[in-house]
């Protein structure tokens, strides 16, 4: 027990601290239509869990501690295609932060359905996001975590995970062999995702995703009928373009694209174990902001 | 599998029936949340079909004065009920049912679908199979390895697959025969100082645990991750994706929330995951693995005492260190070998070994615990 409360100790001090390099940085409050507010939103939500690391990592989310170095190029597999992971003989590394919200910069110009608006809406002022219940986020969700996400690489199984920090200490897999999409795909929060080459880009499809999560911080709507499709660019070792295709017909009358973000390289940050849900003894508790509680689901444990 | 683009190179594979129904089983034995002593037949109309990881919960509304009751029968989980042919349209909204089976120990308006049958027609839906169910995959051949001769923990090149279907649900010290059901429930509970060697305390506390038919798992209530042992008891199994290159192993997990364990091969001291130390122990512990011979033997220390390190709820302390030794024996087996060394909870080290098999051409399943938590 002793351990334990000195953990919380440990704990509740690292996320002072992270919550003040949080803020002072700035770096998830780009644009005023984007960005989680210091001291809530996802990290906040989650408590101990991850601010138990005592890493503070999420600082320098976006910033990338080398930035006054100038940057090596795209580092490439045998067969010329990029690494867009970590580079064998090279320290692990992972990227950070990059995703704010998906309508940043264009919010006026999203195509949104009346009802996906309003949605929208009332999810600025209730931010009942299930990611701070530990639910698993999916696609472009998983670039929005303080800490940041790793992109492991088997080549040899042509495929590609993507595990967030932040979220249900869990993953992503990404198949790039060529397949196609089954038939009558069961809904999931990470969705049934296969990836291209586009000469150095990319680009991975995801169908299949139900509607359990947000596709960022502040609650762009969708629906089961979205595909969704990213573009991926490492275009030097430190930079990762990221782009993405919203295809909905439930909730928008066209398909849209968001601006190009950017996730930078933090070199040596390994993966670390973060359950989101070792401190969320009362799930029930974690619906909504302070001001209201959602009980509309029924909950049968 | 249409889309494998390479057949399997592995000499034999054969399909075993008769798996189906009661082979895959979710998260926890009958009795943690069903009395088996208080049995009801209610009928009512549906409402609402929760399609969720663990269980699926079947919404209905039973009439009743003054006012009807909504009740919630428990059913499989959506990977069991599509293996045995079941979908979530099996049954429409609106349709009346007639429910058998033992109600909630703690008063709360559910039911175990023991026996569930439209009324309309007479006949059981997602009860046993529909249809022909799905036939489990197995593989034969020799173990496959890397260039350098290494065993490969996971799929041979360009293929796809995963270990499941532990021979073992529940730990206990190799030679001790004791009964006890898929998720380590004792069939009699005076068998309980058999099963390690317990210290006093912890003999107390497993008694404990088995008495309340393991209704406090951490995992059950709280989706808590099975660290130790137990992510290897699991019946939606696991992957290996090991990384030469980076000189790391991840345990990619079908249950506990597809929760990943890293295994590091890279020659560090008790470093393992970062972020543990003892004042933040972990759920996965630190670990480090080597290999011996054609076996992959995995250290592994400072874990925490939130969860339960076995599916029937034996003890530990965070003065818990495993060695665990994996040997693939052939290309459908790995034998799993597990050291217990815990002098907080146990008064010596002790063993405890099972088999898993392989699934080949599958991915593995995607369960979330979380899915039907709020």
């Amino acid at each position: 027990m002793k351990t334990r409360s000195t953990n919380r100790a440990v704990a509740t001090t690292a996320f002072v601290a992270f919550a003040l390099v949080f803020a002072a940085t700035g770096a998830f409050a780009q644009d005023d239509d984007g960005g989680v507010p210091a001291g809530r939103g996802a990290a906040a939500g989650q408590g101990r869990g991850g601010a138990g690391q005592g890493r503070g990592g999420g600082g320098r989310g976006g910033q990338g501690r080398g930035a006054a170095a100038p940057a090596a190029p795209t580092p490439r597999w045998p067969d010329g295609k990029p690494i867009l992971g970590s580079v064998p003989g090279q320290p692990v590394g992972g990227w950070g932060a990059g995703v704010t919200t998906l309508p940043q910069g264009q919010l006026d110009k999203i195509p949104f359905q009346p009802w996906a608006r309003a949605v929208y809406d009332i999810r600025q002022i209730d931010q009942f996001e299930p990611h701070t219940r530990c639910k698993a986020s999916g696609v472009s969700r998983q670039f929005s975590t303080p800490y940041g996400t790793e992109f492991v690489e088997a080549p040899d199984l042509q495929r590609m995970y993507i595990m967030d920090n932040g979220g249900p200490n869990s993953y992503r897999i990404i198949y790039l062999d060529g397949r196609s999409f089954p038939e009558n795909i069961p809904p999931t929060n990470y969705g049934y995702s296969i990836g291209h080459w586009e000469k150095d880009t990319l680009v991975v499809e995801t169908r299949g995703l139900n509607e359990k999560f947000w596709l960022d911080t502040r609650g762009t709507p969708h629906t089961a009928q979205l595909k969704f499709t990213e573009r991926f660019t490492r275009s030097d070792m430190n930079t990762l373009h990221y782009q993405a295709t919203i295809d909905d017909p439930g909730a928008y009358t066209a398909p849209w694209t968001t601006t190009d973000f950017t996730l930078r390289w933090r070199p040596g940050e390994e993966l670390f174990e973060y359950i989101c849900q070792q401190a969320n003894q009362g799930p029930t508790l974690m619906i909504g902001s302070q001001e209201e509680v959602d009980n509309t689901r029924f909950f049968v444990p | 599998m249409s889309f494998m683009k390479k057949p399997l190179a592995v000499a034999g594979i054969v399909f075993a029936l008769g798996f189906g129904a009661a082979s895959l089983h979710a998260q926890h034995t009958l009795a943690a949340k069903f009395d088996p002593a208080k049995s009801l037949t209610l009928t009512g109309t549906v409402t609402q079909i929760d399609w969720a990881n663990p269980y699926t919960h079947i919404l209905m509304k039973v009439a009743g004065q003054p006012l009807p009751t909504l009740w919630a029968v428990e059913v499989e989980g959506p990977l069991e009920l599509t293996a045995n042919g079941w979908s979530q349209s099996s049954l429409p909204i609106g349709e009346t049912i007639r429910v058998e089976g033992p109600v909630a120990r703690n008063g709360s308006k559910q039911i175990w679908g023991k026996s569930v049958v439209m009324t309309s027609t007479n006949k059981p839906v997602y009860i046993g199979t529909n249809g022909t169910p799905k036939p489990r995959a197995t593989a034969t051949g020799p173990t496959p390895r890397w260039p350098s001769g290494q065993p490969r923990l996971g799929p041979p090149q360009g293929q796809t697959g995963y270990w499941g279907y532990p021979t073992r649900g529940g730990l206990v010290e190799d030679g001790v025969n004791v009964a006890m059901d898929r998720y380590g429930l004792l069939n009699n509970i005076a068998d309980a100082a058999k099963v390690a060697p317990m210290q006093p305390w912890a003999l107390s506390l497993y008694r404990e645990r088995q008495r309340a038919f393991l209704q406090y798992d951490p995992m059950l209530l709280g989706c808590k991750p099975p660290g130790g042992p137990r992510q290897f008891q699991q019946p939606y199994g696991f992957q290996f994706v090991e990384q030469p290159d980076f000189k790391r192993v991840f345990v990619l997990m079908g249950s506990g929330n597809r929760n990943r364990r890293i295994i590091y091969t890279d020659g560090r001291k008790q470093q393992g995951q970062l972020g543990g130390n003892d004042d933040n122990p972990l759920f996965y512990g630190q670990a480090v693995g080597r290999w011996d011979g054609d076996t992959f033997v995995v250290d592994t220390r400072s874990f925490n005492d939130e969860f339960w390190f076995d599916n029937g709820g034996l003890p530990h302390t965070d003065l818990l260190h495993l060695v665990e030794r994996f040997t693939r024996t052939d290309m459908g087996t790995m034998r799993y070998e597990v050291t217990v060394d815990d002098p907080g909870a146990y008064t010596r080290p002790w063993k405890s070994t099972w088999n898993l098999n392989w699934v080949p051409g599958e991915e593995t399943p995607y369960f979330l615990c979380m899915d039907n938590r709020p």
